[in-house]
């Protein structure tokens, strides 16, 4: 329970919303339960007076406010229950929004080494997985809980009024013991099971992709019939484990309507005595049980909500784990001590955590305004050394100092956005004018310029609209408009022809005059101008 | 898509197959059903008893067992009901897999590559995780609420077929219902989900490039971006909502007019106010009975209405697996049995007779083409890119078939037997070393596993792993190298006693130290007398050759 605490507090930022939400519930249920133990007492009512009346004797009933109830009733229901699925829908996207803001900060904030370690497409999905497992803790399993600890309440406190202390006492024995066998009941029995369950489904996936990416190999090995049967097996785990979690709620929603059953049965049982010995009427006998009968819809929703409760623990105790804000941080990268130097690494060793050593002994210091290239191999640690430079990867050992600086990634990545949004990431302030000229230096002027939208021009997803070498050019162009006095480029010609390589490069060799540059690449020709070149052999 | 019919079509027929499970779940639904309109029937009974005739509670007592034994069978009807329908949504989910993996091998290798992974996976996994709820609940609800609401139309009938009238006029209104809350859920369903997967897909798109965001020190605009845009998102899938709620707010609103309606007329029959028709002969017992039903002929439905949801989304799961079950497969890419031509059954060489392979309209990719490789020999494959060399290597492993000709591998079909095939991509899984190479060869010692992995110049990497063969290869292949993992794949075909091996451009993209390991290991497979054949542009591999043949322009030529 106590991984839920952070996403609790911060569901409960909105009290009035939720309690207003909350309050319509209320209304719903508690119409629902009026209408039929109003129109129970009504018709008891009209039954002993009607004997009267056939019996020729005098009896007067007033007609109109009963008649009235179920008529408001009829309606309040209706409407309640309108006015609750709209308000309380309204209150899960709002929450959604709040989680995913939230989580994003606290993402944003983590330590971008603990990050690192978290990429692809699995942890993705499995993350919206988590946080939808989040959004609607509160309308399915908080104000269901306390609406029915409250419902169970006012039920109490009309047994005691209606019919004695006595009955309300038994009855409040079987309601809690109803209430108990639908929640925590519901919890315990399926806690583990629901717990292990996504982190099997996990498993299985990844199983699953690579008995796809082997195929060939499993074919030619003639294996695949095997292994797919495997799969088979671990499917049928993660599904029977489903099955056992559903049949064990199932069993639990059957003993809480046994329980309330049971309720209403002994409270007429013991109103019928009371009766008897003239303590209550006949129309208020049978109001009490037909309001106890209506408590099954109450009690109904939690066996679930609380069946899921362990998958819901298991969502936020990842979402914790792998969005945990760090106390740490990421230390600034030191500026170099002495003047005129951009970059000073001494003795520094690169390895991505958990793995083996990439470099070790790398020794280098750079003049402010000088133009270093980096060659290595793919695996020669190129990559790593300038994700250390730019501060993604802590040293392994030794020290590092650099100016601050601006980072193109082997990575192309773009935003789900317009082109203007995507090139303002490396300069906010940058005027159209400026953006077209950066652009003109890529060379994609003419091509975003004949777009109707121009710089508002939507890139898709990850830029799916553009070409692997139109993406490349929009990222450089983003850290090229970036003033630091720092550049680091990862490969920044990937997917560009040999032609547009030396134009760009030319022009950039003018636009980046007396900033400090680092580029790295796998060969000598995919480096723009350099003053000098180091080879990592790995 | 496939068409919504088909896909009702395709989720009837799981039906039919675990059809006892479904049976068996309305069964137990329908004593549910029974032992609730009893339990009503014995509540109304003791009411009635205790109330007008006077009847004292000891008197009472063997109703009031009576009722207790009712709940309990209620209880254990409902238990067995969710027990059923968990076991059939068990069942139909297994047969959908097995299906879908029978369809896999069916399909081949080189047509399934066609489709990512992550998508195969998603359909193996999720989508038929999503036929759950349809097979579990909502299927069996379907029967349930005509089954139980004319039980108890019979009986309300039968006390008072005035009362039996009013909820006999929202019969026809049943449909009308149904209608209308499948309208709203579907409309419901697409649109949340519409906006979830968008809200999904914007927090997403950030945290993706959540570093590339950090580098810029523009991570606070864009929480600022997620909120305005989910803000958006919502507004919008409100307006849409507040009409799809109505439907269901219909639903209700008849519920409980109807029992309002009912309870006024009884009340006013009681009292002897309406003098036509049955009412002048209701009692307390009929009254209260009928009172008690009235919402027990709505529940079947609202309990419908609120599964049909599952119903959307077993339907959405059903359209992608079907249209997976029944792609059009190219015809070249399904492994065929049987083919026609001579049988020319030399054992000892790869031939191939008059083979043509033709992609629609485009040019031939082999044509006419006649080969013969001898056993033992090393052949490269080598020619332009698209020249037909991964068509040919595919039609020897058998992956596909050809449109003319006759294709043997040492006088047998191809793919009939056990092969080695190295592709361009390593292919690793989650586990020890010797997971790994037991994945073709489950019966390798550890002794063989160790020396197979030397053999591929693993051995100082295994050295430094603490528990040898019994190390993790950790997670995704990270740890290792592209090189290193190629060359993973390539201690399986060391293991195994392959006569065949196929490997499509083996050296591609591989850094200096692994392309000498990969050489040299190939080397060593040459000696022992395998036959090599591979795809490749590599000059040292070339050289590695008994025999270069140039594959170009649908034909084949030694170099």
């Amino acid at each position: 329970m106590r991984e839920l605490r952070p996403w609790l507090r911060l569901i409960l930022k909105r009290p009035w919303r939720l309690l207003l939400g909350g309050m319509l519930i209320l209304a719903t249920l508690l119409s629902g339960i009026a209408l039929l133990a109003v129109s129970g007492w009504f018709i008891t009512e009209t039954a002993l007076t009607g004997l009267l009346l056939a019996a020729g004797m005098a009896a007067s009933i007033n007609l109109y406010v009963p008649g009235g109830a179920i008529r408001f009733f009829a309606v309040s229901r209706t409407v309640s229950r309108y006015l609750e699925r709209v308000y309380n829908h309204d209150t899960v996207l709002r929450l959604l929004t709040d989680i995913r803001v939230a989580l994003f900060r606290r993402l944003a904030a983590s330590s971008r080494r603990l990050r690192n370690e978290l990429t692809g497409a699995q942890w993705l999905s499995r993350l919206t997985n988590d946080v939808d497992a989040l959004d609607t803790l509160y309308l399915r399993l908080i104000a269901p809980t306390a609406l029915a600890g409250l419902v169970t309440v006012l039920m109490l406190v009309l047994t005691a009024i209606l019919f004695d202390l006595a009955t309300a006492f038994i009855v409040a024995g079987l309601l809690v013991a109803a209430f108990v066998v639908s929640s925590g009941g519901v919890y315990l029995r399926t806690r583990e099971l629901a717990y292990r369950q996504s982190d099997r489904q996990e498993s299985l996936r990844t199983a699953v992709i690579e008995h796809l990416e082997g195929f060939a190999e499993l074919t030619a090995a003639g294996r695949t019939g095997k292994h797919g049967a495997w799969l088979m097996r671990q499917a049928y785990q993660v599904t029977s484990a489903q099955t056992r979690t559903d049949t064990r709620t199932g069993w639990h929603l059957a003993g809480t309507h046994f329980l309330v059953n049971l309720t209403a049965v002994i409270s007429l049982w013991l109103g019928l005595g009371l009766y008897h010995a003239d303590e209550v009427s006949g129309p208020v006998l049978v109001l009490l049980p037909i309001a106890l009968l209506g408590l099954g819809e109450v009690y109904a929703m939690l066996p679930d909500a609380f069946g899921r409760l362990g998958a819901t623990e298991a969502s936020a105790n990842r979402l914790n784990r792998d969005c945990a804000g760090s106390a740490d941080g990421d230390p600034p990268a030191q500026p170099p001590s002495r003047t005129g130097v951009a970059l000073h690494a001494k003795n520094l060793a690169v390895k991505h955590p958990g793995h083996a050593m990439l470099l070790t002994h790398f020794e280098l210091e750079l003049k402010a305004g000088e133009r270093l290239g980096i060659l290595g191999h793919s695996g020669s640690g190129k990559s790593s050394l300038a994700d250390t430079i730019a501060g993604l990867l802590a040293p392994a050992q030794g020290s590092l100092s650099c100016l601050p600086g601006v980072y193109l990634t082997q990575r192309t990545v773009l935003f789900e956005d317009t082109l203007r949004a995507n090139l303002l990431l490396g300069a906010p302030e940058a005027s159209d004018t400026e953006l077209w000229r950066m652009l003109e230096m890529v060379e994609l002027a003419d091509r975003f310029a004949a777009e109707p939208d121009q710089l508002d021009t939507w890139l898709g997803s990850d830029g799916n609209r553009l070409s692997g070498g139109e993406a490349r050019r929009v990222a450089l162009a983003r850290v090229l408009l970036n003033r630091a006095a720092m550049v680091i480029l990862d490969e920044p010609f990937t997917g560009l022809d040999s032609e547009t390589r030396s134009r760009i490069s030319k022009r950039m060799d003018v636009y980046l005059e007396g900033r400090t540059v680092i580029s790295l690449a796998h060969g000598p020709d995919a480096l723009p101008g350099t003053d000098r070149v180091i080879y990592l052999t790995g | 898509m496939a068409e919504p019919q088909a896909v009702r079509a395709w989720l009837s027929g799981l039906a039919r197959g675990n059809r006892r499970w479904i049976q068996g779940t309305v069964a137990a639904g329908t004593v549910a059903g029974i032992a609730t309109i009893v339990q009503m029937v014995l509540l109304a009974r003791i009411v009635h008893q205790g109330v007008v005739e006077g009847v004292t509670v000891g008197d009472l007592t063997g109703l009031f067992v009576g009722l207790v034994g009712v709940l309990a069978l209620r209880a254990l009807a409902q238990g067995f009901q969710t027990r059923l329908a968990a076991r059939c949504s068990e069942r139909v989910q297994q047969d959908a897999r097995r299906t879908l993996n029978r369809h896999w091998r069916a399909t081949g290798p080189v047509a399934l590559g066609q489709s990512s992974a992550g998508t195969l996976a998603r359909e193996w996994i999720d989508h038929v995780e999503a036929l759950h709820g349809y097979f579990a609940r909502f299927l069996p609800q379907m029967a349930l609420s005509v089954i139980v609401p004319l039980l108890i139309l019979a009986i309300v009938f039968w006390l008072d077929w005035l009362a039996g009238a009013f909820l006999l006029l929202s019969a026809p209104l049943i449909p009308l219902f149904m209608a209308l809350v499948g309208m709203g859920a579907e409309k419901l369903n697409q649109q949340h989900f519409e906006t979830i997967s968008r809200l999904s897909g914007q927090f997403l798109d950030k945290v993706r490039g959540l570093t590339t965001l950090q580098l810029f020190g523009q991570t606070a605009g864009a929480a600022e971006l997620i909120q305005q845009r989910s803000d958006h998102y919502r507004r919008i899938t409100l307006k849409t909502l507040r009409v799809a709620f109505l439907s269901s707010a219909v639903l209700e609103f008849f519920a409980s007019v109807a029992i309002a309606v009912i309870a006024i007329y009884i009340g006013f029959g009681l009292l002897g106010y309406i003098s036509f028709g049955p009412a002048p002969e209701l009692t307390l017992f009929s009254g209260l009975l009928i009172l008690l039903l009235a919402p027990e002929f709505f529940q079947p439905l609202r309990t419908l209405s609120q599964h049909y949801h599952d119903r959307a989304a077993a339907l959405g799961a059903g359209a992608e697996i079907l249209q997976r079950l029944e792609s059009p497969v190219d015809n070249h890419c399904v492994p065929r049995a049987v083919e026609t031509g001579g049988d020319q059954a030399d054992p000892a060489t790869v031939s191939l007779a008059s083979v043509s392979v033709v992609f629609g309209d485009q040019p031939y990719v082999l044509r006419n083409l006649s080969l013969q490789i001898r056993k033992g020999d090393v052949v490269a494959l080598t020619g332009p890119s698209g020249g037909g060399k991964s068509t040919l290597l595919h039609l020897l492993a058998g992956f596909m078939a050809p449109d003319h000709g006759t294709v043997r591998v040492f006088g047998e079909m191809p793919g009939s037997f056990r092969f080695g095939w190295l592709g361009q991509k390593g292919f690793l899984v989650q586990g020890t070393w010797a997971d790994n190479l037991r994945l073709t060869t489950p019966e390798a010692s550890d002794v063989a596993i160790a020396t197979a992995l030397r053999n591929v110049g693993l051995g100082p990497l295994l050295d430094s792993r603490p528990e040898g063969i019994y190390s993790q290869v950790s997670e995704d292949g990270q740890g290792l190298s592209g090189g290193q993992a190629r060359r993973l794949s390539l201690a399986r075909l060391f293991l195994a006693d392959y006569g065949l091996l196929l490997l499509d451009e083996p050296t591609a993209g591989l850094d200096s130290d692994s392309e000498i390991f990969v050489l040299e290991a190939l080397h060593k497979l040459a000696i022992a007398g395998k036959t090599l054949i591979f795809a490749t542009h590599h000059q040292a591999l070339l050289t590695l050759a008994d025999r270069v043949l140039v594959v170009s322009g649908g034909g084949v030529r030694d170099a």
